[in-house]
């Protein structure tokens, strides 16, 4: 039995999205795949329901109709946890479990979901700490960590589950200026390991550099799509040129 | 005043009153040992049921806040009598039992308040994390809500465990044998014939025991912020 054409996998794909708080439309209709490998980079203004979206895939909000799939499995409220542990997340805001040190923030998860045993999990987690250097923040809490430890600890601990895609909520955003390049130095290398990723990120030079397309949302649709080449130096869409002539 | 020491004296040397005292101080103990102990369960359930995000949780969460709302708006010593004279008005039904379940109800009404404010102050951003991780809703509730929330609940519950304490003087209205009872019993003309030692003696025993339940409340919050600061 040989397959003669390979296509890509699909990893995401979303079809017909709608979301509203109460009245509140947020989105509205999102058609979107993503395919293993990517790195789509999410941008649109504030309040343009980029969050939410990203929210969405994982049910971290229910949808208020459409359809999300992961590897073509329609995600549903029965397989929602297998999906999510799939389906890493990195926050704005870290989200580092406050009253677990550094080494039970990154092994709950695995071994609570019997990925690993504990032993081979506490091995992970050391390797991964020592890569990003914090070998010995281990058994600290993380209000003892700064933002840039902290985020840098919560993107290893999506990692801890070997997920198959990685999605990033303004990663950056809640960080000084000086550990962002740490933060970003690490999705990078994460990025070039071959992860799928989707990213909203307000980082321009960023997004240009590690984006292989650049998705634009605004009021809950996508309203353009492209390479960062033509995206940045071609914007179709007279939304989208107002928005870069803001922010470059 | 002379007078006061030598009825001093009288209280501590007769075994009669020693005994009454200790007696009614033991059912005070166990009555609001008991209730602290039933009122506390119940109550996490009904915080339980109210911060749950079912659906099918929904007239149960309704029921509760009927609940809530008629035990917190309506006289203790109400409660009491309607839980003696209509409730459970069985001939030779053990009175303790009854007094247990009245405050342990009550209380159950003020601890989920409690409860639910501690589950509710924990950042959504920690029940997200593990959500996003894939973790169970009862590993997130017992591994990252429920010891985050303890911290914010710790001091409210204390003090609710000295307002079920004192308030159990009030089963002397029902005729129960309490410290409460013992004193005015102690005093009254039959026995001492003088309420004053009496009354101050039980107002140290209730003094004791509340100084000694804030102190156990203080160590554990003590030990609870070390484990904060930790590095
Ligand atoms: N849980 C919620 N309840 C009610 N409204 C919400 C909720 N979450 C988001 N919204 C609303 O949805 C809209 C889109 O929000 P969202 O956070 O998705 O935008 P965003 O594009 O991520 O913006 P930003 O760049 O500021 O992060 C906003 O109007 C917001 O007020
Ligand atoms: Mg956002």
């Amino acid at each position: 039995m040989s397959e003669s054409k390979k296509s890509i996998r699909s990893e995401i794909s979303v079809r017909k999205l709608h979301k509203s708080f109460g009245d509140n439309k947020v989105l509205n209709g999102i058609d979107f795949d993503l395919f293993e490998g990517e790195k789509v980079v999410v941008l649109g203004p504030s309040g343009s329901g980029k969050s939410t979206f990203l929210r969405c895939i994982n049910r971290l909000e229910e949808p208020t109709s459409g359809e999300i799939s992961f590897q073509d499995t329609p995600i549903d409220e029965k397989n929602v946890r297998e999906m999510r542990a799939k389906i890493g997340m990195v926050f704005q805001h870290f989200n580092l479990i406050s009253n677990l040190t550094v080494m039970e923030n990154l092994t709950l998860a695995p071994v609570k979901l019997k990925r690993l045993d504990i032993v081979e999990a506490e091995k992970k987690a050391r390797k991964l700490l020592r890569h990003i250097g914090l070998t010995e923040k281990a058994d600290s809490f993380p209000a003892s960590l700064s933002g840039g430890q902290k985020q840098r600890v919560a993107i290893i601990r999506a990692l801890m589950m070997e997920p198959e895609v990685l999605l990033f909520d303004e990663p950056t955003s809640a960080l000084d200026p000086e550990s962002i390049g740490d933060v970003l130095d690490l999705i990078r290398e994460v990025a070039d390991n071959g992860m799928t990723i989707m990213i909203v990120t307000h980082e321009m030079n960023f997004a240009k550099e590690i984006a292989s397309r650049i998705v634009f949302i605004d009021k809950g649709k996508i309203i353009e799509e492209n390479t960062p080449d033509k995206f940045f130096s071609h914007p179709k869409t007279p939304r989208v040129q107002e928005f870069l002539k803001k922010v470059l | 005043m002379e007078n006061f020491f030598s009825k001093i004296v009288e209280l501590w040397t007769t075994p009669e009153y020693i005994d009454s005292l200790f007696h009614g101080f033991l059912l005070t103990i166990e009555i609001a040992f008991f209730a602290v102990f039933l009122g506390f369960l119940l109550g996490l359930i009904i915080a339980l049921i109210e911060t749950g995000k079912s659906k099918w949780l929904n007239p149960f969460k309704f029921i509760c806040r009927v609940y809530v709302t008629i035990i917190r708006g309506t006289p203790m010593a109400l409660q009491l009598f309607i839980m003696f004279f209509i409730i459970f008005a069985i001939r030779d039904f053990p009175q303790i039992i009854t007094a247990v379940l009245a405050f342990a109800f009550n209380s159950a009404a003020y601890s989920s308040e409690i409860i639910r404010g501690g589950i509710l102050s924990v950042d959504v951003g920690q029940t997200e994390a593990g959500m996003a991780l894939g973790l169970s809703n009862f590993t997130i509730f017992t591994k990252i809500v429920a010891p985050q929330a303890i911290k914010n609940i710790i001091p409210a519950l204390g003090n609710e465990v000295i307002t079920v304490f004192k308030e159990t003087a009030i089963v002397s209205m029902v005729g129960m044998y309490d410290l409460n009872m013992a004193a005015k019993d102690i005093g009254s003309g039959q026995n001492m014939a003088s309420y004053v030692v009496p009354m101050f003696t039980a107002a140290l025993f209730y003094l004791a025991v509340v100084y000694l339940i804030s102190f156990v409340i203080k160590q554990i919050e003590k030990r609870m912020r070390k484990s904060d600061v930790r590095v």
